[in-house]
């Protein structure tokens, strides 16, 4: 059987999906990335050959999220696509109809506006990581419940308090300041809730014409509260599609799968041993120029993978010698 | 007598003109090199908080011409059309200088101000010359040379529509300035709009030219357009503008919206006022047109090379899949 896979490898979940060229499912994994991207690839290939039927074919594999040229070299992939395109692909193979989606993950925040079934324009948070899903775990660790607590505690708000959204540290001092004066920790995680979703739409969707249909993806939408917030802001519908953690992972699956139709190629997929492989992951500072680049690299048994992070591309081209 | 040049802010827009001037009049001129988070960071250290980007790598390049020359050359260039000023930080940069790096080698200054009318202006030129030669007829080949060469320079951009790295390369007056062809079949053509000084200091910009080629993207700039479509294109959005050098950016903006571009990128620096005002016009009128796609990238020292990529990738698959399904 054909299948394509995607690897999505975020700064905190890792995500895999295996489609056929139907574009159906046909498993997926979602695992905490721990700081450990390539280890946790190989488990997600470990994992997803198990849920895939023996005799299956690989025919292409393609990688995304922010360690994507990294589990690219890993894995083999044919395609290294950035998190917008494939998210956007993902979304659209769902509900076609969509016009806005709204994606929040560990340490990024995004918006993708969609007409008649193409990306228009789109949006990134800044450098500030503010009211990301990283902000809310933290946050619920300090008042000591868990995050999945944390959206049941939210919702029975009924009075919720204004908090400051535009960055976390002022939002924490705020929240810490309202749980000083006696309010209800409902109250606060709502108001946090409301916070992250004024600042998401005053940064992330300035200027961006937010129509519906209109799709809530990415890990903070497994929590209610944020979704219910995003609901009264928006004042319509926000809907969440089923696998939306996975969508990106998704979306590159059926990226590739367009890529080896177009480009009639064998995949360069490694193989489910490559799980088994010892990698390791080494950095220097290049010293051939004042810039000094850090430069890492990805060695497999004493031989050297793959190079990058130069400012030019000096350590690709003596990657390339050594490999003829 | 050697004459150093800091490669930053206005070197991007008259390095040459310069150049030949001090060189007609039998000066040596040392350029810095290229930016270097060394440089970067020596620069940031010199100057208060809310100094801007440019402004930064400007001192770090007079800092790395300690030493390597005899005169520093620093213009206050305070306006260059007769009713529009320059930033604020033109009109002091070379008081500034002097008060941040005392160590800096004697500054030689001129005053350009276009709206005190042209016998000021010639004035400031010879006054700069005098430095060099007493024989005004000298000094006034010398500026008809370097205005040409200024002119010819420009030609270059707005004829052939190259990229200023391209027109160095093509100069061959540079070492190591090689610009690598871009990479086959070229699938679309993206608008960049901004400072030179954030389009063509690819330490500060993260190779987004090189970047955006290398993608199978031609990249057009401000100055290759002339400028009548320029002053055209501005006046359609703001009349007319405070500043000069935006006004270009937003005439450009306001072009390459409408005509010869299927994306435009404006580039500004963190904490620039007249930058933030300018995009936000270009992406209003991006909005009311919604001609072809726009997107704005803010460029900080402490900016992610992780971020711009995604950003840049992300916009040339958009560009490139809304061309193929046309």
């Amino acid at each position: 059987m054909e299948v394509y896979l995607g690897v999505d490898v975020g700064s905190v979940t890792t995500k895999l999906a295996a489609v056929n060229k139907n574009g159906e499912l046909l498993g997926h994994i979602y695992l905490p990335t721990q700081g450990k991207p390539i280890e946790m690839v190989q488990t997600g290939l470990r994992e997803i050959k198990g849920q895939l039927p023996q005799e299956v074919d690989i025919c292409g594999v393609a990688t995304t999220g922010s360690a994507r040229y990294l589990a690219g070299v890993v894995v083999g992939a044919d395609l290294v696509k950035n998190e917008i395109t494939c998210h956007a692909m993902g979304t659209l193979h769902y509900i076609p109809e969509v016009q806005t989606i709204i994606e929040i993950g560990g340490q990024d925040s995004k918006i993708i506006i969609v007409r008649d079934g193409i990306v228009t324009d789109f949006g990134m948070n800044t450098v500030c990581a503010a009211g990301t899903g990283s902000f809310l775990a933290h946050q619920a660790l300090r008042l000591g419940i868990g995050i999945e607590e944390f959206a049941q505690r939210a919702l029975t708000s009924r009075t919720p308090v204004r908090i400051a959204g535009r960055c976390t540290v002022f939002g924490e001092s705020d929240m810490i300041h309202k749980q000083q004066m006696g309010h209800q920790i409902e109250d606060i995680l709502y108001g946090l809730c409301q916070a992250l979703v004024r600042n998401y739409l005053n940064n992330v969707g300035l200027g961006k014409k937010i129509d519906s249909p209109i799709v809530f993806q990415g890990g903070v939408a497994f929590n209610q509260a944020i979704v219910k917030a995003f609901h009264e802001e928006l004042k319509t519908e926000v809907i969440v599609p089923p696998h939306h953690e996975i969508m990106g992972a998704i979306g590159a699956a059926l990226l590739v799968y367009e890529e080896v139709l177009s480009k009639n190629r064998r995949s360069q997929f490694m193989g489910f041993g490559t799980s088994e492989a010892k990698y390791h992951t080494t950095s220097f500072e290049c010293e051939s120029c004042p810039n000094l680049c850090e430069i890492a690299q990805l060695v497999l048994d004493d031989q050297v993978l793959a190079r990058w992070g130069g400012r030019c591309d000096l350590w690709e081209r003596v990657q390339a010698e050594e490999v003829k | 007598m050697k004459i150093g040049i800091p490669r930053a802010l206005l070197y991007y827009r008259y390095d040459l003109m310069w150049q030949v001037f001090f060189e007609e009049l039998g000066a040596e001129v040392v350029i810095s090199p290229p930016t270097t988070p060394a440089m970067l960071a020596e620069g940031s250290s010199r100057v208060v908080a809310d100094t801007c980007l440019p402004t930064k790598v400007f001192l770090g390049h007079v800092l790395s011409l300690v030493g390597k020359c005899d005169y520093i050359f620093i213009p206050a260039i305070r306006s260059v059309t007769k009713d529009g000023y320059n930033c604020s930080k033109f009109l002091g940069l070379p008081d500034m200088t002097q008060a941040v790096i005392p160590e800096s080698p004697p500054v030689l200054e001129i005053d350009i101000d276009v709206t005190r009318g042209q016998r000021q202006f010639y004035q400031a030129i010879y006054q700069l010359g005098k430095h060099f030669t007493w024989d005004p007829l000298r000094i006034r080949r010398a500026s008809l040379l370097a205005w040409q060469a200024y002119q010819r320079y420009r030609e270059l951009m707005s004829e052939q529509k190259l990229t200023l790295p391209r027109v160095i390369q093509r100069r061959g007056e540079v070492e190591g300035a090689v610009c690598w062809p871009v990479a086959a079949p070229v699938r679309a053509t993206i608008a960049l709009i901004g400072h030179p000084y954030l389009l063509y200091d690819e330490y500060v910009n993260h190779r987004l030219i090189y970047r955006l080629e290398q993608a199978s993207n031609r990249v057009v700039t401000p100055e290759m357009l002339t400028m009548e479509e320029l002053e055209l294109a501005a006046t359609r959005l703001v009349g007319k503008a405070y500043w000069a050098y935006e006004e270009e950016i937003v005439g450009a903006g306001g072009h390459y919206l409408q005509n010869g571009a299927d994306g435009v990128i404006g580039v500004m620096s963190f904490g620039c006022g007249p930058d933030s005002l300018m995009m936000d016009v270009i992406q209003r009128q991006a909005a009311r047109l919604k001609s072809i796609p726009f997107m704005s990238l803010t460029l900080e020292e402490h900016t992610a090379e992780a971020g711009i990529v995604t950003r840049l990738e992300a916009f040339t698959d958009m560009i490139h899949r809304r061309k193929k399904e046309r």
